[in-house]
Order: C-alpha cells, then sequence, then structure tokens
C-alpha cells in the first residue's frame, strides 16, 4: 500500500464571525469591503485548519459558495438563477440553475470558483466541484435536448475550468456527485444512466494529469458498481453512512478510495477507534494488487455541521487517518 | 362548518416591529408606536389608551408579557376582521415553529447556524439527553386565544417528525453504539427512538393539556415530512402522526408544503384521525385565469384521491413567498379547479398555503381579504 491520506469533500462551515458579518451585509449595515475581508479571514483559518490536521490536500474551504452549485450557476453564460428548492434530504436549499442558452464561462469566472490567492505554496492544492451527472440532474430549462445531452455538455465546460485548475498548480480534483446514488424511491439506477455519468466523466476529468476523485454521497455507493471501478477517475468516494456495507465488501476496487466515514450530518462526534475497525475493514476486504491510495474524509460538506463541530470532525478524519497509517504502513 | 369552502390561516403572521422590540426590552422608536396605533384603529382593537400607555412603558417582566398579550390580540383581529373562518394569533407567542418547541423542552442544546441558503442560517439543536417535558409550551397561548377569538380556534403545533428531522440525534445515536453495526441501520433506529419518546414525553402531554383546556382542533405541522422518502421513513412519519393523535377527543389535520406530493400521497389513506391535509399549491401555479390545464400547481391534488385520502382538504390558493396579491377571480378559480378533482365541494377548506409571517401586514391583509372574496364568489357556482 503506497498512501494512506485525509482531507476535506465539501464546503466548510462558516465561522460565527463571518455568519455575524454576512447577517450585517445582508441588512445593508456593513459594506462590500468589510464582507470581503471577513471572506478572506476566514478562508486562511480554514486552510490553517486542515494544514494543522494534516491534511493531504488543502482546499480553500469553499467559504464564498452560496450553494453547492452556485459559483456555475453564477459563472456561466446560458444559466439563470431559479428558485430555491431543497438540497437532497436535507435541511439546507439551493437555487436551480435554469439553463436557457448555449453554455460558455463568462469572464474571470475562475476566480470566483476558487481563492487561490490564500492556499499555502508548500502543500498540494485540491478543487471540489459539482459533477456534470448531478448538474444535469439539478438544472432546470430545455435549451438542451434531454439531460443526457445536457450532462455532455457541462462536462465539457467543467473540463475547459478543470484544465485551468491544473495549470494554477492543484494537484487534486474532486467531482462531487450525489444525484448520482441519492435514490430514495426509484430503485437501483439503470445501467444506462450510469453509463451517461461514465461518458460524461471521460469528458470531464479523463486523461487529466492530476489525481482525480469522483465523490458520491446521499445514497448507497453499491448501487453504481461494478461499473463505477471503471470510470476514468483515480478515486471513489464512498459515503459510509448510506452505503450497504456488507455488500461493498464484495468487489475488489483496483483503484484508490476515498472514505467517508465521517458523518458531516450528525452533530455526534465519531469514536476513533470504531471508524478505524470499520475501515480496516473494508479496507482489507476491497484491496486488490492495484491499490494506489485510501484517503479518509468527511462524508460530504462539513457545511452541514456547525463550524465546531466541524473542526471537531476534522480532528477525527486526521487522527483516524494517522492511526490507520500506522497500522498498515507500519 | 355548515357553508362551503370554509377560509382559514395556516399559522404565522410577521410579528409587528413593536412586539419584537418590546419583548427583548429594546426601546420603540415613534414609527413603531405610529404603526401600532394605526393598526389598531384600523382593526377596531378597544382599549387602545391601556396599550400605548404600555407602548411608552419602560421594560419589566410584565410589559414583555403585555407586548405578547397584545400582539396576539392584534394578530386575531386582523384575521377576524379579514373574514377568515378559523383563527389562530398568529403564532405571536413564538420565536419561531422549531425554536419555541425546543427551547421548552429538556434534552435539547443549541449547537449553533447552519447556512439554509445565501447569507441565511438556523440555529440547529442536538438532543443530548432524553427529551422531557418542562413546562406547557402552547397552553397559555392557546387559552389567550380562546378567550379573545369568536372565529373557530385551530392551534397550530409542530409535529415530532420534523422536530427530530430538524435536530442532531446525539443521545439516541450514542445509545445504539455498538450495538447496531451497520451505520445506516443505526442512524434510522435512533431516529425512530428519538420520535416516539419525543411524542411520549413531550408531545402528548401537551395535546393532552390543550385538549382539557378546551381545544377542539389542532393542526399537526410536518414541513419535514417528505424530506426522506424512503418507504421505511415515511411508515416512521405516519407513524408517529397516529401515535400522536391517538386516543385524543379532539379534530387533528395536517399541515405539509413545498414537499413531494406523490410520497405523501401514497401514505396519507394511512393516517388515522386526519380530518383534513392543508397544502401548499400556489406557490407551484400559474396566474392565468381559468379551471383546467393553466392550474398547473394543483395537479398532484389527483394523487390524494386516487391514492384513496378520504378526508378534507385545506386547498393553498395565496402564494406566502410573494407580494402578488392573488385576485378574487384567481382564487376563485383555484377553489373551483380543485372541485373538479375532489368531486366534492364540502371536503374543501380555502388556506393560505402557508404561515403569512414572511409578508408584511399590509401584504397579508390584502391577500386574505381577496382570498375570502374569492371563496365566496366559488360559493356562488353552487
Amino acid at each position: 500500500m503506497s498512501m494512506i491520506g485525509c482531507y476535506a469533500t465539501g464546503i466548510f462551515p462558516r465561522p460565527k464571525e463571518l455568519i455575524s458579518i454576512t447577517r450585517d451585509y445582508e441588512r445593508g449595515r456593513t459594506g462590500e469591503a468589510e464582507l470581503d475581508k471577513a471572506f478572506s479571514d476566514a478562508t486562511s483559518r480554514v486552510i490553517e485548519v486542515q494544514s494543522s490536521a494534516g491534511f493531504s490536500y488543502v482546499t480553500d474551504g469553499m467559504l464564498r459558495w452560496q450553494d453547492p452549485l452556485r459559483p456555475l450557476a453564477e459563472n456561466l453564460n446560458g444559466v439563470k438563477i431559479g428558485g430555491l428548492a431543497r438540497w437532497f434530504n436535507n435541511n439546507t436549499f439551493y437555487r436551480k440553475p435554469v439553463v436557457t442558452g448555449e453554455l460558455s464561462w463568462k469572464q474571470g469566472a475562475g476566480s470566483k470558483i476558487v481563492d487561490v490567492e490564500h492556499l499555502p505554496k508548500d502543500l498540494p492544492w485540491k478543487a471540489i466541484l459539482p459533477a456534470p451527472y448531478t448538474l444535469a440532474q439539478l438544472s432546470e430549462g430545455n435549451f438542451y435536448k434531454d439531460k443526457i445531452e445536457l450532462a455532455l455538455k457541462y462536462a465539457k465546460i467543467l473540463r475547459e475550468q478543470i484544465e485551468s485548475l491544473v495549470k494554477q498548480g492543484f494537484k487534486y480534483i474532486q467531482l462531487s456527485d450525489p444525484a448520482l446514488v441519492y435514490r430514495p424511491r426509484a430503485g437501483r439506477i439503470s445501467r444506462n444512466e450510469v453509463n451517461i455519468a461514465s461518458e460524461a466523466l471521460k469528458l470531464a476529468v479523463g486523461g487529466v494529469s492530476v489525481r482525480t476523485c469522483l465523490q458520491t454521497f446521499f445514497g448507497d455507493f453499491c448501487q453504481i458498481l461494478p461499473e463505477a471501478l471503471d470510470f476514468p477517475v483515480d478515486d471513489l468516494g464512498i459515503d459510509l453512512y448510506e452505503t450497504d456495507l456488507d455488500r461493498l465488501k464484495g468487489y475488489k476496487f483496483g483503484k484508490g478510495v476515498a472514505l467517508g466515514l465521517v458523518d458531516s450530518r450528525r452533530s455526534l462526534v465519531e469514536n476513533d477507534g470504531e471508524l478505524v475497525a470499520v475501515a480496516k475493514e473494508i479496507l482489507k476486504s476491497i484491496e486488490s494488487d492495484g491499490v494506489g491510495a485510501f484517503f479518509v474524509c468527511p462524508n460530504c460538506d462539513l457545511e452541514l455541521l456547525p463550524w465546531k463541530r466541524a473542526l471537531e470532525k476534522v480532528e477525527v478524519v486526521s487522527r483516524v487517518a494517522k492511526c490507520l497509517r500506522e497500522e498498515f504502513d507500519g | 362548518m355548515d357553508k362551503l369552502f370554509p377560509t382559514q390561516e395556516i399559522g404565522s403572521l410577521a410579528k409587528p416591529s413593536w412586539r419584537v422590540k418590546g419583548y427583548r426590552g429594546e426601546p420603540l422608536a415613534k414609527e413603531d408606536i405610529a404603526e401600532a396605533l394605526s393598526w389598531g384603529r384600523k382593526l377596531g382593537i378597544a382599549n387602545l389608551d391601556t396599550f400605548t400607555e404600555v407602548l411608552h412603558g419602560k421594560d419589566s417582566a410584565r410589559r414583555r408579557k403585555a407586548m405578547l398579550e397584545w400582539s396576539a390580540k392584534y394578530a386575531i383581529k386582523f384575521l377576524e376582521s379579514a373574514g377568515l373562518d378559523v383563527v389562530f394569533d398568529g403564532e405571536q407567542w413564538r420565536s419561531e415553529m422549531y425554536e419555541h418547541v425546543v427551547r421548552n423542552v429538556d434534552g435539547f442544546e443549541f449547537l449553533g447556524l447552519i447556512k439554509s441558503f445565501d447569507f441565511r442560517y438556523f440555529n440547529k439543536a442536538a438532543c443530548t439527553r432524553k427529551p422531557k417535558y418542562l413546562r406547557p409550551f402552547y397552553v397559555e397561548e392557546f387559552a389567550f386565544t380562546r378567550d379573545n377569538a369568536k372565529n373557530e380556534v385551530k392551534v397550530p403545533f409542530t409535529g415530532s417528525y420534523t422536530i427530530v428531522d430538524w435536530t442532531f440525534n446525539e443521545y439516541y445515536e450514542k445509545r445504539l453504539r455498538g450495538k447496531v453495526a451497520d451505520f445506516k441501520q443505526r442512524k434510522f433506529e435512533a431516529k425512530r427512538g428519538f420520535v416516539f419518546d419525543l411524542i411520549k414525553a413531550v408531545v402528548r402531554p401537551e395535546i393532552g393539556k390543550l385538549v382539557d383546556g378546551g381545544a377542539k382542533w389542532i393542526q399537526i405541522d410536518e414541513p419535514a415530512a417528505t424530506t426522506d422518502q424512503t418507504d421505511d421513513e415515511m411508515k416512521l412519519f405516519v407513524e408517529s402522526f397516529n401515535e400522536t393523535v391517538k386516543g385524543f377527543n379532539c379534530t387533528f389535520s395536517l399541515h405539509n408544503c413545498y414537499s413531494n406530493y406523490e410520497v405523501l400521497a401514497k401514505h396519507a389513506c394511512e393516517l388515522h384521525d386526519c380530518s383534513q391535509l392543508a397544502l401548499e399549491f400556489a406557490n407551484r401555479d400559474s396566474k392565468q385565469l381559468g379551471t383546467g390545464s393553466v392550474r398547473l400547481g394543483y395537479k398532484e391534488l389527483a394523487s390524494f384521491e386516487e391514492n384513496g385520502f378520504k378526508g378534507n382538504y385545506g386547498i393553498g390558493v395565496i402564494d406566502v413567498h410573494t407580494d402578488f396579491v392573488e385576485s378574487p377571480q384567481l382564487v376563485r378559480d383555484r377553489v373551483l379547479h380543485a372541485v373538479k378533482i375532489i368531486d366534492n365541494p364540502e371536503r374543501i377548506y380555502v388556506s393560505t398555503d402557508c404561515g403569512l409571517r414572511t409578508r408584511t401586514w399590509e401584504t397579508s391583509y390584502r391577500k386574505l381579504k381577496n382570498m375570502i372574496l374569492g371563496a365566496e364568489l366559488a360559493r356562488r357556482a353552487f
């Protein structure tokens, strides 16, 4: 085994002071400059949290993201911001992207998506974007023929951004794909849909020169097996709080896995020992000769927790990764 | 009710600035006092001189209580003078539907703010001990409304399933640690334990007190009912409702909104003693006049009928998230369209989609007035 790492998989919660300034801003009690400074300060803090925890890759924390799709919806020509909709089965909301024209990036979109300025020079950087399949599923509008055409178009658009991120020095690209596994009533996703997601992934990240991951959450990863094992990404992210662990153990992966061992949707802080035991059991059973890496991570965006509790969970991620490293790498 | 299409509000009205500041003990501005007196005159509130003294008075526990009472009195009169058949106090005694309950029950701790969307956040609590009844949280408010309302009273009551869904479940998950290996199964079983303990320890005792105090109709508010749409979760929701209302000599109804009605419809007929489903529809609908295909927002109403729901419906005809004031004709057409689907006008109550708390009193009043005019226009068709 060559590597056991850890990292964040989504948007961090905003610290209390930042929340207070965003509220003041909305009520007209403070200006753009103060708001911007508060975001910058909090971004530095979130980066510091990750580097102190020994994360293998650091993100900018995505604090400015108003929801998990917004920076794309706001920075693409051909998209209008639609009404509020529930973010899967959570009590949080996103604004629906409504596709009304040919998709292309607005000028200067990159800087609205990642905050490179605050990222440390001495640590590898990770960027997180929504996956094309999820983007297409959650969008409205009928400019494109169907969801397939839309997913493939989103994939091409994402590719442009990803190439640019790689040029800027990002070493890890995660695409978040909850819609691929969240199916509370529809039963197992059809093989046809999985193939569409795979095609879209090929366009978005196939052959990209840095490490890539497809992060799934809010649903059972097993339903996209075995096809997911051939997805054109280095790592596959699994939400262990939604996945049938026994079924998972029946597969040999042959690629990296990002184990969503820490639950961003529960405030109860996990027991390190229990997580280490679960991780060991899974890793031993899905391991095959070709496995390159294991990452310990939260199952989804930590922003579903209040700031303080999210920090405690970051510590759990860090400790569990360290413990596994000692066990496996000796 | 004897007449066709009785009209009702769902629960909350905005809190006037004098109520918010007065209850916090903050000084009132001239405009706050002017607003209070202007609405007081408009609504024909009695003893305005006494209230003026309260408004100019110094902060004290007594004055804070008076602020709640006066704002409740205003809200009741507001709803009655608009012409509603069924009223409450606009939830003027409650900070908010979730927080009000959680702050009055032992076993919860607020953990901090979580982003709802954009720059909006909500304060989320964790259940850290077994929930325990501390004190009545709706009873006094109900008694005040009962004594001050002329029309029929319906008490909005935040449902157990929604409280559990909006709360971190630490106590019950911790108890199952080491006992249930599968994370997903553990989470669900912990939720189940939490729901039924909350019903037994808190919800039913409070309902008992309301019924003893003369409550005839309680509306269980469950906006989270279809957040998780699996069969197991929907069954849990249904069981929670049935357990909540079981055996009380009182009418119960259910309010749900901004949800997946296809899923709710499949399970609605399993709800026991649910006399009415009050649902949001206007928000999904077009503003065009007419019945039939233009009434896009009401298409899922048919699913409830197809799935065998036999109770009444509270049909949302007023969108609470926009300042657009629905015309009486639009209200009429929405009601008449619903009649076509339900095929029995006696099963229809006319409602707002949800509480009006995000609208100003001016807008709310205009909307409610037109709702009542629209219901009257619909009645003329029979």
